[in-house]
């Protein structure tokens, strides 16, 4: 009778062992559910549209065969580590108020029950989602959102594979100390600061005030406006009295649009103009300065040389995925950011085998990806102490007469991607006197 | 000195554009006395008129005008049918929610029909000659805004003239201020209201279409132009036309001006202070009556 026991033990714990016991077999999971908390509506719209294609392309490499796409989990179809279970994106739109995104972040965790929420990709209303997720322990990502406080509070449940304002910031700083050096002016020795805001505008507010004073910049206006300005003029008043050389300007598309409506009503152009996301970062609005030549000389950081990003192979693939969502649109380095960071998670997931909480923060802190993996150049997804990725890097670009990016810093990249500068930035008469790009 | 009066010239063309936005909302709110939270919509699909006007007919954004006016004022006349009508007869309450309805509605129909992306109308009148200011002693008045200014002025002047020395304008006044009266001597109230709709919503669709030339056109572009264009009617006090005008260059001097000498972020505020002040003075407004 003793051995009959002894057997059965043994023939049960095979059998467990076989089809991988445990409370969350790969088997148990059918898709995989992700909360997609969004602002689809309200006044950051444009960005929210654009991370929803982005959503819906992480989406669609995941859950099938893309033999040759070097990206995690291009090939085969859904979680591999899970029996081939989808990934499903539950997509809220939080109308851009961050009230209601707390409510429905409630929601998403414990109706949907969702095993990560990505959102909202704006600094301000993710700020306010991180205590409503720490508190139920489960993971949240935001990847294009660049405000350093989102990663220096430590919470435990928050992880940003891109860059953040810190990192992208100092690259425009360094690209301006740096540039006498490799040929640029070395007449430029003002700067006027003018943003938003909110919480990510008063980060660059911030560190660009500090860096500007590190490297010897006399600051002659500092002026910060609320989002939602139906005019700009006494302020582009202000500005053009200080007469600064540089303007380091952080404004959202509809403002920025304002402020070059009433720059060129007053006629005022500054020798540059350097941005930080914003406008800068938003593809549709680059897009629309196609008909104006509007961004032409404009100088913002990004988290990467989309120039030369986008003569990967992968990076055609997955642009090419990207278009069947965003009517045709390309995808522009915000779309990037996420797709990667969308794609960071689901390896985490298939890593984690489970899509229990403290299995997948396991495994993304075990995290080690290489650049070959991303559409974007990072140099690797790797994170610090509070989740953020230390290996995410910021170049400078510069919008050129062809309405295009093209990295001018770091100065290896920019020699690789051989443009040649516009300086000073050209008035508002030599833009209109331009062939428009289409 | 020569910055305050610049900006004091910046504030007079802004000023009008606001008026521009507002006079629709003298008509359904200041004289018919119905709300309309929906009225920035109204501005935005105006706005995407004259974009599709200049994009898919290759026509000036300007030659949008009538025709963005007669189907807007066929959108109105229908909103009040099929809506306000209704909720009229309840609560003011039912209004709000009713419009606020209708603001989301139309707001969230113009993403899933357009996107969230940024529109420019190219090649109008008035964007080539975007950059040209004339010059005044020593001050610089831009030249597309003071057109959009007079155009500005001329709808003021026409619709006052309509309101103030019309049998019809007559007809409007005296439903808004007694329905029961106005039905004795013949008046069809419902008619009357429908027609105010229709031309609050024709002329707050023709100021979409120049504003078109300045601003980007977007789902979400209307709201901050309603929150100035109800302060600038409750400011000109409720049914004056020249009170909504003369309100609105106040708003537009009193924005430009202060961030001559404070930080940004009063521009709003002064404008409500504004408000506040002349409501404490005068609640009526500057030119209502009780």
């Amino acid at each position: 009778m003793r051995g009959f026991r002894v057997t059965l033990a043994a023939v049960v714990l095979l059998l467990m062992a076989a089809i991988g016991f445990s409370p969350s077999a790969p088997a148990a999971v059918q898709e995989v559910l992700v909360g997609e908390l969004l602002p689809l509506t309200g006044n950051f719209a444009s960005l929210g549209q654009q991370y929803l294609w982005a959503g819906q392309t992480a989406e669609d490499i995941v859950n099938n065969d893309y033999a040759g796409l070097q990206v995690p989990l291009g090939p085969g179809k859904g979680f591999p580590s899970l029996g081939g279970a989808t990934l499903k994106l539950v997509v809220r739109d939080d109308q851009s108020r961050g009230d209601l995104a707390r409510t429905l972040a409630e929601q998403l965790i414990t109706v949907n029950k969702v095993v990560w929420l990505n959102g909202d990709g704006t600094s301000g209303n993710t700020s306010l989602l991180q205590p409503v997720v720490e508190g139920f322990g489960i993971p949240l990502s935001c990847h294009p959102c660049a405000s350093p406080t989102l990663t220096d509070k430590g919470f435990k449940w928050f992880w940003r594979t891109g860059p953040n304002d810190r990192t992208m910031v100092a690259s425009v700083f360094s690209f301006l100390k740096e540039w006498p050096d490799h040929g640029g002016p070395r007449d430029l020795k003002t700067i006027a600061l003018f943003s938003c805001d909110n919480l990510f505008c008063q980060d660059n507010h911030k560190i660009a005030t500090e860096l500007a004073t590190r490297d010897g910049y006399q600051i002659v206006a500092s002026l910060t406006t609320k989002t939602g300005a139906t005019t700009l003029a006494s302020e582009v008043q202000r500005l053009q009295a200080a007469n600064p050389d540089i303007l380091f300007l952080v404004q959202y598309p509809p403002e920025t649009t304002v402020f070059q409506a009433d720059a060129k009503r007053a006629g005022w152009t500054p020798k540059v103009i350097a941005t930080s996301n914003g406008a800068y970062s938003d593809q549709t609005w680059l897009v629309a300065q196609r008909a104006t030549n509007g961004a032409a000389g404009w100088i913002g950081r990004d988290p990467t040389a989309i120039d030369l990003a986008s003569q990967k192979p992968a990076w055609k693939q997955v642009n090419e995925i990207y278009k069947k969502y965003s009517h045709g649109q390309d995808m522009g380095e915000l779309a990037m950011r996420e797709i990667t960071g969308l794609l960071w998670m689901a390896d985490v997931i298939n890593r984690a085998k489970s899509v229990d909480p403290a299995a997948l923060a396991r495994a993304a802190e075990e995290t080690n990806m290489t650049p070959e993996q991303m559409i974007i150049d990072y140099k690797g997804i790797k994170f610090d102490k509070n989740h953020q990725n230390e290996l995410a890097t910021g170049v400078v670009t510069q919008v050129g007469w062809d309405d295009q990016k093209h990295t001018i810093w770091p100065w290896d990249l920019a020699k690789r991607a051989g443009y040649t500068m516009i300086h000073p930035n050209p008035s508002w008469a030599e833009r209109d006197a331009k062939p428009k790009p289409r | 000195m020569t910055l305050v009066l610049q900006a004091v010239v910046n504030g007079l063309e802004m000023g009008l554009v606001y008026a521009l936005v507002a006079v629709g909302l003298a008509i359904i709110w200041g004289l018919m006395e119905m709300i309309n939270f929906a009225h920035g919509e109204l501005l935005m699909l105006g706005m995407f008129g004259a974009w599709w006007f200049s994009t898919t007919l290759h026509l000036d954004p300007l030659l949008a005008i009538p025709p963005v006016a007669l189907v807007m004022f066929g959108v109105g006349r229908l909103i009040y049918t099929l809506l306000m009508r209704r909720v009229q007869r309840g609560e003011t309450f039912a209004q709000i929610f009713a419009t606020i309805g209708l603001f989301f509605f139309l707001q969230n129909s113009a993403v899933a029909a357009f996107t969230s992306d940024y529109r420019f109308v190219e090649g109008g009148l008035l964007s080539r000659l975007s950059g040209i200011n004339l010059h005044l002693a020593g001050l610089s008045v831009g030249l597309p805004l003071l057109i959009a200014g007079a155009l500005a002025l001329v709808l003021f002047l026409a619709l006052y003239l309509l309101v103030e020395r019309t049998e019809f304008g007559l007809a409007l006044q005296a439903t808004s201020e007694d329905r029961e009266a106005a039905m004795l001597v013949g008046i069809r109230p419902q008619r009357m209201f429908a027609v105010a709709w229709g031309l609050g919503a024709a002329l707050v669709a023709v100021a979409g279409a120049i504003l078109a030339n300045f601003f980007a056109a977007y789902p979400q572009v209307g709201f901050p132009f309603t929150v100035l264009a109800y302060a600038i009617v409750a400011l000109g006090g409720f049914g004056s036309i020249l009170g909504t005008l003369l309100a609105a260059l106040l708003v537009g001097v009193v924005q430009s001006v202060t961030v001559v000498y404070l930080p940004p972020a009063f521009k709003d505020a002064f404008v409500f202070a504004s408000y506040l002040l002349i409501g404490l003075l005068r609640p009526q407004g500057l030119f209502g009556k009780f």
